[in-house]
Protein backbone atom coordinates (compact mmCIF):
# COMPACT_ATOMS: atom_id res chain seq x y z
CA UNK A 1 0.00 0.00 0.00
CA UNK A 2 0.66 3.55 -0.86
CA UNK A 3 2.27 5.67 2.24
CA UNK A 4 -0.18 8.49 3.16
CA UNK A 5 0.90 12.10 2.37
CA UNK A 6 2.44 13.75 4.98
CA UNK A 7 0.44 16.11 6.03
CA UNK A 8 2.27 18.15 8.43
CA UNK A 9 5.16 18.55 6.17
CA UNK A 10 2.44 20.07 3.55
CA UNK A 11 0.82 21.70 6.42
CA UNK A 12 5.06 23.60 7.42
CA UNK A 13 5.44 24.10 4.02
CA UNK A 14 2.09 25.89 3.10
CA UNK A 15 3.07 27.79 6.61
CA UNK A 16 -0.68 26.25 6.89
CA UNK A 17 -2.63 24.79 9.61
CA UNK A 18 -4.79 21.49 9.64
CA UNK A 19 -8.46 21.78 9.80
CA UNK A 20 -9.17 18.14 9.80
CA UNK A 21 -10.69 15.86 6.95
CA UNK A 22 -12.91 16.99 4.24
CA UNK A 23 -14.98 13.58 3.81
CA UNK A 24 -13.67 12.02 0.97
CA UNK A 25 -15.53 9.38 0.91
CA UNK A 26 -18.19 10.74 -0.51
CA UNK A 27 -20.07 13.80 -1.39
CA UNK A 28 -18.91 16.49 -3.88
CA UNK A 29 -15.31 16.12 -3.16
CA UNK A 30 -15.15 12.68 -2.66
CA UNK A 31 -16.61 12.45 -5.71
CA UNK A 32 -13.97 15.12 -7.58
CA UNK A 33 -10.79 13.30 -5.31
CA UNK A 34 -11.84 9.55 -7.34
CA UNK A 35 -11.74 11.06 -10.47
CA UNK A 36 -8.50 12.94 -10.09
CA UNK A 37 -7.31 9.47 -8.72
CA UNK A 38 -7.79 7.21 -11.35
CA UNK A 39 -7.28 10.02 -14.11
CA UNK A 40 -3.25 10.58 -11.91
CA UNK A 41 -2.81 7.01 -11.47
CA UNK A 42 -4.20 5.11 -14.00
CA UNK A 43 -1.98 4.00 -16.98
CA UNK A 44 -1.56 1.78 -20.03
CA UNK A 45 0.76 -0.71 -19.40
CA UNK A 46 4.21 -0.91 -21.52
CA UNK A 47 2.53 -3.81 -22.99
CA UNK A 48 -0.53 -2.76 -24.38
CA UNK A 49 -4.31 -3.26 -22.45
CA UNK A 50 -6.84 -1.80 -20.17
CA UNK A 51 -5.53 1.45 -17.86
CA UNK A 52 -4.27 0.79 -14.71
CA UNK A 53 -2.34 1.95 -11.57
CA UNK A 54 1.37 -0.14 -12.18
CA UNK A 55 1.32 0.03 -7.96
CA UNK A 56 -1.52 -2.60 -7.99
CA UNK A 57 0.57 -6.18 -8.60
CA UNK A 58 -1.57 -8.11 -6.04
CA UNK A 59 -4.39 -9.72 -7.26
CA UNK A 60 -7.26 -11.55 -4.88
CA UNK A 61 -10.43 -12.88 -5.72
CA UNK A 62 -13.00 -10.72 -3.68
CA UNK A 63 -16.70 -11.81 -3.33
CA UNK A 64 -19.52 -9.23 -3.75
CA UNK A 65 -22.97 -9.71 -3.21
CA UNK A 66 -24.80 -8.42 -6.72
CA UNK A 67 -26.01 -5.35 -5.31
CA UNK A 68 -22.46 -4.27 -4.79
CA UNK A 69 -21.53 -4.60 -8.30
CA UNK A 70 -24.63 -3.22 -9.51
CA UNK A 71 -23.46 -0.45 -7.52
CA UNK A 72 -19.81 -0.27 -8.98
CA UNK A 73 -21.49 -0.68 -12.49
CA UNK A 74 -23.55 2.27 -12.45
CA UNK A 75 -20.88 4.39 -10.75
CA UNK A 76 -18.24 3.63 -13.22
CA UNK A 77 -21.05 4.01 -16.01
CA UNK A 78 -21.86 7.49 -14.61
CA UNK A 79 -17.72 8.73 -14.34
CA UNK A 80 -17.46 7.19 -18.17
CA UNK A 81 -20.46 9.34 -19.27
CA UNK A 82 -19.99 12.49 -17.25
CA UNK A 83 -16.24 12.48 -17.58
CA UNK A 84 -15.12 9.97 -20.79
CA UNK A 85 -12.81 8.77 -17.80
CA UNK A 86 -12.63 4.55 -18.33
CA UNK A 87 -12.65 2.63 -15.14
CA UNK A 88 -14.18 -0.72 -14.63
CA UNK A 89 -16.07 -1.70 -11.52
CA UNK A 90 -13.21 -3.69 -9.72
CA UNK A 91 -10.76 -1.27 -10.57
CA UNK A 92 -13.06 1.48 -8.64
CA UNK A 93 -13.57 -1.46 -5.82
CA UNK A 94 -9.80 -1.58 -5.50
CA UNK A 95 -9.88 2.09 -5.26
CA UNK A 96 -11.92 2.35 -2.82
CA UNK A 97 -10.49 -0.71 -1.07
CA UNK A 98 -7.24 1.47 -0.72
CA UNK A 99 -9.19 4.60 0.26
CA UNK A 100 -10.88 3.33 3.14
CA UNK A 101 -7.41 1.33 4.68
CA UNK A 102 -5.53 4.30 4.20
CA UNK A 103 -8.11 6.02 6.19
CA UNK A 104 -8.88 4.14 9.13
CA UNK A 105 -5.67 4.86 11.95
CA UNK A 106 -4.58 2.69 14.54
CA UNK A 107 -7.27 3.32 17.24
CA UNK A 108 -9.49 2.54 15.12
CA UNK A 109 -8.28 -0.76 14.29
CA UNK A 110 -8.23 -1.34 17.82
CA UNK A 111 -11.15 -0.13 18.51
CA UNK A 112 -12.58 -2.09 16.11
CA UNK A 113 -10.72 -5.46 16.99
CA UNK A 114 -11.88 -4.52 20.66
CA UNK A 115 -15.43 -4.26 19.78
CA UNK A 116 -15.30 -7.37 17.61
CA UNK A 117 -13.71 -9.21 20.66
CA UNK A 118 -16.28 -8.40 22.87
CA UNK A 119 -19.13 -9.26 21.34
CA UNK A 120 -18.89 -11.55 18.48
CA UNK A 121 -17.31 -15.68 19.38
CA UNK A 122 -16.65 -17.04 15.63
CA UNK A 123 -17.78 -20.43 15.30
CA UNK A 124 -15.85 -22.89 12.79
CA UNK A 125 -13.30 -22.03 9.92
CA UNK A 126 -16.57 -20.73 8.17
CA UNK A 127 -16.27 -18.06 9.99
CA UNK A 128 -19.92 -17.42 10.90
CA UNK A 129 -20.63 -15.19 13.90
CA UNK A 130 -21.65 -16.82 17.22
CA UNK A 131 -24.93 -16.04 18.52
CA UNK A 132 -24.50 -13.98 21.39
CA UNK A 133 -24.40 -15.54 24.96
CA UNK A 134 -25.93 -13.60 28.19
CA UNK A 135 -26.23 -10.19 28.02
CA UNK A 136 -23.57 -9.06 25.80
CA UNK A 137 -24.15 -5.84 24.13
CA UNK A 138 -24.03 -6.05 20.22
CA UNK A 139 -22.64 -2.69 19.09
CA UNK A 140 -22.88 -1.29 15.50
CA UNK A 141 -19.62 1.15 13.66
CA UNK B 1 -4.07 14.41 -6.09
CA UNK B 2 -6.49 16.59 -6.63
CA UNK B 3 -5.82 20.40 -5.36
CA UNK B 4 -8.61 22.77 -4.40
CA UNK B 5 -8.18 25.99 -4.06
CA UNK B 6 -11.10 28.78 -3.15
CA UNK B 7 -10.50 32.31 -4.87
CA UNK B 8 -12.99 34.99 -3.05
CA UNK B 9 -15.67 37.42 -4.81
CA UNK B 10 -15.86 40.18 -1.93
CA UNK B 11 -12.88 41.20 1.06
CA UNK B 12 -13.33 39.99 4.68
CA UNK B 13 -16.32 42.50 5.54
CA UNK B 14 -18.18 40.42 2.55
CA UNK B 15 -19.28 43.84 1.07
CA UNK B 16 -16.31 45.02 -0.74
CA UNK B 17 -15.15 43.08 -4.55
CA UNK B 18 -11.88 41.86 -4.83
CA UNK B 19 -10.63 41.63 -8.39
CA UNK B 20 -11.11 38.12 -8.85
CA UNK B 21 -10.10 37.70 -12.28
CA UNK B 22 -7.13 38.45 -11.74
CA UNK B 23 -6.95 36.35 -8.85
CA UNK B 24 -8.08 33.64 -11.33
CA UNK B 25 -5.28 34.09 -13.70
CA UNK B 26 -2.92 34.05 -11.04
CA UNK B 27 -3.49 31.38 -9.25
CA UNK B 28 -3.70 29.30 -12.73
CA UNK B 29 -0.66 30.31 -13.70
CA UNK B 30 1.01 29.40 -10.58
CA UNK B 31 -0.63 26.39 -10.63
CA UNK B 32 0.65 25.75 -14.03
CA UNK B 33 4.33 26.27 -13.39
CA UNK B 34 4.25 24.48 -9.83
CA UNK B 35 2.26 21.55 -10.81
CA UNK B 36 1.60 21.37 -14.06
CA UNK B 37 -2.04 22.31 -14.56
CA UNK B 38 -5.48 23.66 -13.35
CA UNK B 39 -8.90 24.13 -14.01
CA UNK B 40 -11.00 26.81 -12.68
CA UNK B 41 -15.10 26.59 -12.47
CA UNK B 42 -17.89 29.16 -12.96
CA UNK B 43 -18.60 31.27 -9.74
CA UNK B 44 -20.12 29.10 -6.93
CA UNK B 45 -22.08 30.71 -4.31
CA UNK B 46 -20.14 30.39 -0.55
CA UNK B 47 -20.47 31.59 2.65
CA UNK B 48 -17.55 31.38 5.90
CA UNK B 49 -17.63 32.30 9.26
CA UNK B 50 -15.67 34.72 11.05
CA UNK B 51 -14.99 34.18 13.85
CA UNK B 52 -12.37 36.89 14.87
CA UNK B 53 -15.67 38.88 14.17
CA UNK B 54 -18.31 37.48 16.18
CA UNK B 55 -19.38 34.89 13.99
CA UNK B 56 -20.26 37.16 11.10
CA UNK B 57 -21.29 35.00 8.17
CA UNK B 58 -19.27 36.13 5.00
CA UNK B 59 -21.21 35.40 1.54
CA UNK B 60 -19.42 35.91 -1.45
CA UNK B 61 -19.27 33.89 -4.98
CA UNK B 62 -15.71 31.70 -4.89
CA UNK B 63 -14.17 31.04 -8.09
CA UNK B 64 -13.23 26.99 -6.97
CA UNK B 65 -9.62 25.82 -9.22
CA UNK B 66 -8.99 22.22 -9.27
CA UNK B 67 -5.45 21.43 -9.47
CA UNK B 68 -4.62 18.08 -10.79
CA UNK B 69 -1.55 16.53 -9.27
CA UNK B 70 1.21 14.52 -8.02
CA UNK B 71 1.93 13.29 -4.70
CA UNK B 72 5.82 14.15 -5.53
CA UNK B 73 4.84 17.49 -6.99
CA UNK B 74 2.90 18.14 -3.91
CA UNK B 75 5.17 16.95 -1.26
CA UNK B 76 7.88 19.50 -2.95
CA UNK B 77 8.98 22.07 -0.88
CA UNK B 78 9.66 24.94 -4.08
CA UNK B 79 6.05 24.00 -4.74
CA UNK B 80 4.69 24.03 -1.38
CA UNK B 81 6.49 27.64 -0.66
CA UNK B 82 4.95 28.94 -3.79
CA UNK B 83 1.62 28.07 -3.15
CA UNK B 84 2.05 28.71 0.46
CA UNK B 85 3.38 32.13 -1.10
CA UNK B 86 0.51 32.68 -3.40
CA UNK B 87 -2.19 32.69 -0.83
CA UNK B 88 -0.52 34.66 1.74
CA UNK B 89 -0.45 36.99 -0.70
CA UNK B 90 -3.89 37.23 -1.90
CA UNK B 91 -5.26 36.69 1.86
CA UNK B 92 -3.17 39.95 2.17
CA UNK B 93 -3.62 42.09 -0.48
CA UNK B 94 -7.13 40.51 -1.08
CA UNK B 95 -8.16 41.20 2.60
CA UNK B 96 -9.20 37.75 3.63
CA UNK B 97 -9.53 36.44 6.78
CA UNK B 98 -8.72 33.12 5.87
CA UNK B 99 -7.75 30.94 2.40
CA UNK B 100 -8.93 27.99 2.12
CA UNK B 101 -7.07 24.77 0.30
CA UNK B 102 -8.21 21.78 0.16
CA UNK B 103 -5.13 18.84 -0.70
CA UNK B 104 -6.19 15.32 -1.01
CA UNK B 105 -8.93 14.55 1.97
CA UNK B 106 -7.38 17.40 3.85
CA UNK B 107 -8.30 20.95 4.94
CA UNK B 108 -5.62 23.61 5.36
CA UNK B 109 -6.23 27.17 6.28
CA UNK B 110 -4.19 30.05 5.58
CA UNK B 111 -4.75 32.88 8.15
CA UNK B 112 -1.31 34.39 8.82
CA UNK B 113 -0.29 36.50 5.67
CA UNK B 114 2.65 38.06 6.52
CA UNK B 115 5.65 36.85 4.26
CA UNK B 116 8.98 35.45 6.63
Amino acid sequence: MKARLDMNKIARGLRAERKGKVFAGGGYFGAMQLLADIETRFRVPAGGGRATDPDWTERRLVPLAPRTLKRLEAITEGIKTRSGVNVEPMQLAGLLLEKTAEQLNEDEVNDLALNRARTVRWSGRRLRPAKPTGSLNWRTR
Amino acid sequence: MLVVLFVPSVERDGTTPIDQDRWVDAALEMFGRAFGGATAYPKAKGVWRDDERNGALVKDEPVVVHCYTTRTDIEDSRNLAELGSFCRTMGRDARQGEVGLVIGDEYFAIREFTEE
